[in-house]
C-alpha cells in the first residue's frame, strides 16, 4: 500500500505539470488574441497564464533550486511544452535565400542545404524559430551562422547577402484565380570575408 | 474518502499484461533505428559545434543552461571526449552509433533496460542540443522513451527473456519486474503486484495521450481556420510539407472544412471515446488513419509512426502471440 502511494503521489505531480503546462500554452495563444476568443478575454486569459507561469516556478529568480529542479524534469519528461501543434492556425512559412558573391563580380543564388528530407524538416523548423523570433541579435546570430555554414562549402565567396522573408500562401479560392505562392522580405544581412562582424562567435 | 481512494488505486492499478509493452519496446526501437538513420548523413552537420554544424550547437545550449544547466545534451558527451582525447567528430558519430544500437537493441528486446536508457538519454541529449532543428517527433519520442525507460522490463517477448533468461528484480520500486510473471519462484500476490505496475504505466501512457489529443483538440477549435478547412489547405501547401500538388487539393475544396471540423472531434472527443468501449476502436482506427494521412500527405513518417506506437501501445488491442501467455496473475487482462 505505501508503494502505491508513492506512486500516486508521483502521478498527481506528473499529471499536475502536464496540465499546467497545456494550459499555459493555450492561454498564451488566448491573451495574445491569437483565437476566437472574443478580445475581452486577453486580460482574463493573461492574469491566468501568469498564474499557471508562477506554477511552472518562472516567478523564482533564475538560480532558484526549485525553478531548476522543476525545468530539468519537464525537460527529462518531454513535456517542456504544450500540444498545440499547428494550433490555433497553421503559421507561416519562412524562407532564407543565400546570395553568393564572387569576387569576379558572379552572384548565385542557394537556399540552406541538407542531404536528406528528415534533415529539412529540420531545418524548416529552424527557419520557423527564426522567424518567430523577436530578438533581433539573436535572429542575426541565427541567420550569420546559416551563412557561414554556406561558406565553408564555397571559400571563395567575399560576401554574402542573407535574405530572409515570409512565404505568403494563397487560399484555395485565389489559389483557383491564379494567384500562387510569394515571398515577402522580411530582412536581409550582409557578411563579408573582412567584416569583423562576420567573425563566427560563441553565445 | 477511503472509498475514493481505493476507487482511483484500483483505475491506477489495473491488471494488466506486458504485450502492450512489447508494442510499446518494439515501436520505439522501430522509431530509434529509423530516427538515426534519417539523419545518418546530416548528423554531425545538424548537431556539430560553431564552425563545422549548420546552427551551432553552443547556441542552443547556452539557451538550454538559461533554463535549466542539468538537462543532459551533447556538449557533456563531447566535453567527457575531450578529457579522454576525442574530438568532437569522433564523440559526435560514437553517439550517433551507440543511438542506433540502443534502438536495435530495444528492437530485438536485448538488454532491454541499459538500451532504452541509452536511447532515451542520447536522444534527449540530441533535442536539447540541437532545440533549434528540433520538431514534434522529438517531444513524443522523449516522451515515449522516458515511460518505456521506468516500465518494468523487460517483457515476455524480448530476447532478454527468451535467450538469457534475465529476471531481474526490480530494486527501485521493491516490486518484482514482469519477467518475474510466468509463474515460477513468486507467489499470486507478488504476480498481482507485478501486474498492477504493469497497468500503472499503461494508465499513465492512456491518461498522457488523452491530454495530448485534448490539448491539442481544444486549441485547434480555437482556430477559425480549422473550421472552414483553411488551415487543412495550408498545412499541406506550406513548404516543406507540400507534397500533395495544390491541383489535386483544390479538387477536394468541399472535402477540406470536413475535415478540419473532424480533426478538431477526433482530437478533443479523444479522451472521452477511447475509454467508451462501443467506441473506442472507432477512435482507436480514425486516430490511427489521421497520423497516417499526415506521414503521407505531409512527409512526417517519423512524427506519424510515433504517434502510432504510442496510440497501440496506449489503446490497442490486447495482441496475443501464439505460444505466449495471455493471462497474467491468474486474471485475464484489464480491457483498456
Amino acid at each position: 500500500m505505501r508503494q502505491k502511494s508513492v506512486y500516486l503521489a508521483c502521478f498527481i505531480l506528473h499529471f499536475l505539470l502536464i496540465i499546467t503546462v497545456s494550459f499555459r500554452e493555450t492561454l498564451w495563444l488566448v491573451a495574445r488574441g491569437l483565437t476566437i476568443f472574443p478580445s475581452s478575454s486577453k486580460s482574463y486569459s493573461a492574469r491566468a497564464e501568469k498564474a499557471t507561469s508562477a506554477a511552472r516556478g518562472h516567478d523564482l529568480a533564475a538560480s532558484s533550486a526549485l525553478r531548476q529542479a522543476l525545468a530539468t524534469y519537464l525537460h527529462l519528461a518531454g513535456i517542456e511544452r504544450g500540444y498545440g501543434y499547428f494550433a490555433p492556425n497553421v503559421p507561416e512559412s519562412y524562407k532564407l535565400v543565400l546570395e553568393l558573391h564572387y569576387p569576379d563580380g558572379r552572384v548565385e543564388y542557394q537556399l540552406p542545404r541538407v542531404n536528406r528530407a528528415a534533415a529539412g524538416l529540420r531545418v524548416a523548423g529552424l527557419l520557423d524559430e527564426i522567424g518567430r523570433t523577436r530578438y533581433d541579435p539573436l535572429r542575426e546570430y541565427m541567420v550569420k551562422m546559416l551563412a557561414y555554414s554556406t561558406w565553408r562549402e564555397h571559400p571563395d565567396v567575399t560576401m554574402i547577402r542573407a535574405v530572409f522573408g515570409s512565404i505568403s500562401l494563397p487560399s484555395i479560392s485565389e489559389f483557383e484565380h491564379g494567384k500562387r505562392e510569394s515571398y515577402e522580405f522580411l530582412y536581409a544581412y550582409d557578411f563579408s570575408r573582412t567584416d569583423k562582424a562576420t567573425e563566427v562567435e560563441t553565445p | 474518502m477511503e472509498t475514493w481512494r481505493e476507487r482511483i488505486l484500483q483505475f491506477l492499478f489495473p491488471a494488466g499484461s506486458d504485450t502492450r509493452l512489447a508494442v510499446l519496446r518494439l515501436g520505439l526501437g522501430l522509431q530509434v533505428i529509423l530516427y538515426a538513420l534519417s539523419l545518418l548523413n546530416d548528423w554531425n552537420y545538424l548537431f556539430a559545434a560553431t564552425g563545422s554544424g549548420l546552427v551551432s550547437r553552443n547556441l542552443g545550449e547556452a539557451i538550454l543552461s538559461l533554463e535549466s544547466p542539468f538537462v543532459p545534451r551533447l556538449g557533456w558527451l563531447i566535453a567527457f571526449g575531450a578529457h579522454v582525447g576525442l574530438g568532437e567528430e569522433t564523440v559526435l558519430s560514437a553517439t550517433w552509433i551507440c543511438l542506433l544500437a540502443a534502438g536495435c537493441g530495444l528492437l530485438a528486446g536485448l538488454f532491454c533496460r541499459c538500451s532504452a536508457i541509452l536511447a532515451w538519454f542520447l536522444h534527449l541529449c540530441a533535442a536539447k542540443s540541437g532545440a533549434f532543428v528540433s520538431y514534434g517527433v522529438d517531444n513524443f519520442m522523449t516522451i515515449g522513451l522516458f515511460y518505456l525507460m521506468l516500465s518494468p522490463l523487460p517483457d515476455r517477448y524480448s530476447l532478454d527473456r527468451r535467450w538469457r533468461k534475465f529476471r531481474p528484480r526490480d530494486r527501485q520500486w521493491t516490486w518484482r519486474a514482469p519477467g518475474d510473471m510466468d509463474g515460477r519462484a513468486m507467489g499470486p500476490s507478488e504476480r498481482e503486484r507485478a501486474s498492477q505496475l504493469l497497468g500503472f504505466y499503461r494508465r499513465v501512457l492512456q491518461l498522457h495521450m488523452c491530454l495530448i489529443y485534448f490539448f491539442g483538440g481544444i486549441t485547434k477549435c480555437l482556430g477559425s481556420g480549422w473550421w472552414n478547412g483553411a488551415n487543412i489547405w495550408r498545412a499541406l501547401t506550406r513548404p516543406p510539407f507540400d507534397i500533395v500538388p495544390p491541383e489535386i487539393l483544390v479538387r477536394w475544396k468541399y472535402f477540406l472544412p470536413v475535415l478540419g471540423i473532424s480533426i478538431c472531434l477526433i482530437e478533443t472527443g479523444y479522451p472521452v471515446f477511447i475509454w467508451l468501449k462501443k467506441t473506442r476502436m472507432i477512435w482507436l482506427i480514425c486516430v490511427l488513419g489521421m497520423h497516417i494521412a499526415i506521414g503521407l500527405t505531409m512527409g512526417m513518417y517519423l512524427f506519424a509512426l510515433v504517434m502510432m506506437v504510442l496510440n497501440i501501445a496506449a489503446f490497442g488491442p490486447n495482441f496475443s502471440i501464439a505460444g505466449t501467455k495471455g493471462y497474467v496473475g491468474g486474471r485475464k487482462s484489464a480491457p483498456v
